[in-house]
């Protein structure tokens, strides 16, 4: 009977700082704060220290709970990463995921090993935990926090997070090996076990990644299990890796990879699930790893651990960016963005567990000062993340309107996914706008009838329209269908003032407005400026300055721009009266938004992880098999 | 930058009748030159010259055409509202009916161009555009263009 109200006890605890991480995030989202920030001291909270009064002490399960998160977390990474943002970004993320880590690492280290008074390894080992960027707060503090940036720093960013945490966790657990095998191994040693650990997880993970794949589209599953099955793959991936002495983050991230960006079925109801499995993994490891420390004990290493945060962020982190970025022509505002953004996050947390696990010495020093570097991390870059790419220049505000959207996830094909959008009374579509002509409608729903598109004609008020869509083009038809007011919004804030067509010169154009350029650009138009400076082509959104104004890329036929916005320097960069209205916007809006993916997301989940398992083959047969799934 | 400065009472034009962007273009010019003491020819030819690089129908029934002209002693709005819309090349292809035209001289520099952010984000409000499209005389119209906003209160 004990054994069973202590089963109930934890369960309710346990549900309990799940939902208060979820309530927080309105309040988090409201007033900015990076929520794996809130989650981190819902945990403190709850624990010993706090009015939770939890004691709890097991690095064991904290490990348990810290691995399979960040397992999921990675392979989620992996998943949504497309092969072609790498292009132009491959080399500098990379180096960066690399040669970045280990230079953060040593110099972090050598600050470490004289203010923690440590031996060159034990500093090296401090400093391998703090090294690597967090994937899951970079992604999340990028995408949540409505961020658009430009697609270079961007990439730059999500790239170089998803890939230096298996760098990172290497580091760490071989310098712990070395640490427990005693002093002064060969360093040989130390390379052959990165190379055999960094080897087996490729091997692994691509392997694990095709087979899954492979798999997927091979065998008939009940549509629920595909979600289940890829996460039981990755977590198995992971396991197999890491059994076999391997990096089993690096395998499941390579895996993830692998999977998303091959033709697999059920892609989106896979990505919906792993939305919510991604929430749940952040939420648990947060909390679990804010229960762990003992606040109390962790301000005894305050002194020396701020001096290693502002160390890292101020001089380390820094110095190896502008090192790694330097043969790639960054300009000056991207390189400090991407430095500032060094977010640190649970993985670091998460490696300092490992010397407590493995009871070397000093193994509270390793934990508390992780903690807090990566407390000063979250607080000062994570709170300031939005301000500086402002500040920097490098946001596009791109605002999405808030549009109520159907996806269907079409069995079997990938180049089309199937949007359902409602009409309202305002809808831009209904005014003015044309649709694209790669969307092709297919169906309407009228009054509960289903017309095709002859039948229906033109779209009216309270239809439901369906169109057949690009899967990465969707988002653009969400303009259509907000209210206009929105749109036009959206758009005047984004393209900027005035259309100018692609052939226009740059002097005639700059004459009319004032603008000051270098005079061996006057006879260069639109087009071929875009195209001399982007090394790829360039999309809709890309932004070029224009002495004191702003091109925008309206229109691209092929390669070449043929309309661009101008967007004039006031509108630009004025704290003006429109933008304080937004900005009272821009607070809750996210909140409530959130607040509806959440959710959405656990409502998902638990669709899909209880009911998936009853649902009947026929329906995952049908055209417009069953992933349903609602986006606001 | 406030509208008054660019606009009087004098510079609306409640009821412009035109049946094509030229015309509308030559009917605003010979208003502006009645203005400015230009030549009708010369403001003229300086708005065309502008449409030809893009045109400057923002969508939503509004066009903001605009140019620099030497010999002007300052900057000049000049507001019309059309009888009947118009096909104005306008970006997002729909029919124009409210106009603003704005005329800079040689050495304005920032000024113009924040004078054209200002017109331009004024006209941006629905709520704004519905009212000069409900008003019917020349000092309604200019009583809602410069009326403080509340886009315009902070």
């Amino acid at each position: 009977m004990a054994s069973i109200s202590f089963v109930n006890t934890l369960l309710l605890l346990g549900a309990m700082l799940v939902l208060a991480g979820i309530f927080s995030s309105l309040i988090a989202s409201r007033f900015g704060a990076p929520l794996l920030l809130v989650f981190l001291i819902i945990g403190m909270l709850a624990g010993e220290d706090g009015p939770g009064g939890l004691l709890f002490n097991d690095y064991q399960l904290a490990y348990l709970v810290g691995s399979l998160s960040l397992a999921v977390i990675l392979f989620d990474g992996g998943l949504r990463t497309k092969l072609s943002s790498f292009r132009g970004v491959l080399v500098p993320s990379m180096l960066l995921a690399t040669v970045g880590v280990v230079v953060t690492a040593t110099l972090t280290g050598i600050a470490a090993l004289y203010l923690l008074d440590l031996s060159l390894i034990e500093g090296l080992l401090v400093g391998s935990i703090v090294a690597s960027t967090d994937a899951a707060a970079v992604f999340f503090l990028l995408r949540a926090g409505g961020l658009q940036l430009r697609r270079r720093v961007g990439s730059t960013l999500e790239i170089e997070s998803a890939t230096n945490d298996p760098a990172a966790v290497l580091m760490t657990v071989v310098l712990v090996e070395l640490l427990l095998a005693g002093e002064g191994g060969p360093t040989w040693d130390v390379v052959g076990m990165l190379g055999r650990q960094a080897l087996i997880g490729t091997t692994v993970g691509v392997a694990g990644g095709l087979a899954a794949s492979w798999l997927l589209n091979k065998v008939e599953l009940p549509a629920g299990l595909h979600p289940l099955f890829v996460v039981a793959s990755a977590v198995l991936i992971f396991a197999l890796t890491a059994v076999g002495g391997g990096s089993g983050f690096l395998a499941v991230y390579l895996a993830g990879l692998v999977l998303g960006n091959r033709p697999i079925r059920a892609f989106a109801s896979i990505t919906s699930f792993h939305d919510a499995a991604t929430w749940l993994c952040q939420i648990a490891m947060f909390i679990v790893l804010g229960l762990l420390v003992t606040p109390s004990r962790l301000l005894e290493y305050a002194i020396p651990a701020l001096l290693i945060a502002a160390w890292l962020i101020i001089f380390a982190r820094p110095l190896a960016v502008w090192l790694c970025v330097l043969p790639f022509k960054y300009s000056r505002a991207e390189t400090v963005f991407v430095s500032w953004v060094g977010l640190r996050g649970a993985v670091s947390i998460f490696l300092a567990a490992i010397p407590m696990l493995t009871g070397l010495p000093h193994a509270e020093v390793y934990f508390n000062v992780a903690f807090f570097v990566v407390l000063v991390s979250l607080v000062v870059q994570g709170w300031t993340i939005n301000a500086a790419a402002k500040r920097l220049g490098l946001a596009l505000p791109r605002k999405g309107a808030e549009v109520r959207r159907v996806e269907l996830d079409l069995p079997g094909q990938l180049d089309y996914e199937m949007v359902g959008y409602p009409i309202s009374a305002d809808s831009a579509v209904l005014e003015h706008v044309a649709v694209p002509g790669w969307a092709r409608l297919v169906l309407v729903i009228r009054e509960n009838r289903v017309l095709n598109p002859t039948e229906a004609g033109p779209l009216r008020v309270g239809d439901y329209a369906y169109f057949l869509a690009p899967p990465w083009q969707v988002y653009r038809l969400d303009r259509l269908f907000a209210t206009s007011a929105e749109a036009r919004e959206a758009d005047g804030e984004l393209f900027g003032e005035f259309a100018i067509n692609g052939n226009v010169a740059l002097g005639v154009l700059t004459d009319i407005y004032g603008l000051t350029i270098p005079p061996e650009i006057r006879g260069t138009t639109i087009a071929d400026l875009f195209d001399e400076r982007f090394e790829e082509e360039p999309q809709t959104g890309d932004r070029l300055p224009l002495g004191e104004a702003t091109l925008v890329v309206r229109e691209v036929d092929g390669d070449r721009v043929v309309r661009a916005g101008l967007q004039l320097p006031e509108a630009a960069g004025a704290v003006g009266s429109p933008l304080l209205r937004k900005g009272v916007r821009r607070f809750l809006t996210p909140a409530v938004a959130w607040a509806r993916r959440v959710q959405m997301a656990l409502s998902q989940l638990s669709k899909r992880a209880w009911f998936g398992l009853s649902r009947s083959r026929e329906t995952s047969q049908g055209p417009l098999s069953g992933d349903q799934q609602e986006n606001r | 930058m406030d509208i008054e400065k660019l606009i009087t009472p004098a510079s609306i034009v409640a009821n412009l009748r035109a049946s094509s962007k030229k015309q509308a273009l030559q009917e605003l010019a010979k208003r502006a030159a009645e203005m400015t003491g230009l030549h009708e020819r010369t403001v003229f030819d300086v708005l065309l010259e502008r449409e030809r690089l893009g045109t400057t129908g923002v969508g939503n029934g509004i066009a903001i055409p605009h140019g620099k002209l030497a010999g002007l002693d300052r900057l000049y709005g000049l507001f019309a509202r059309l009888e009947t819309p118009i096909d104005f090349d306008a970006i997002d292809e729909q029919p124009v009916d409210l106009i603003f035209l704005l005329l800079a001289p040689e050495t304005a520099g920032a000024d113009h161009l924040k004078a054209l952010a200002r017109v331009s984000r004024l006209l941006r409000d629905r709520t704004i555009c519905e009212k000069l499209r409900g008003a019917d005389r020349a000092d309604a119209l200019y009583a809602v263009l410069t009326q403080p906003s509340a886009s315009h209160a902070a």
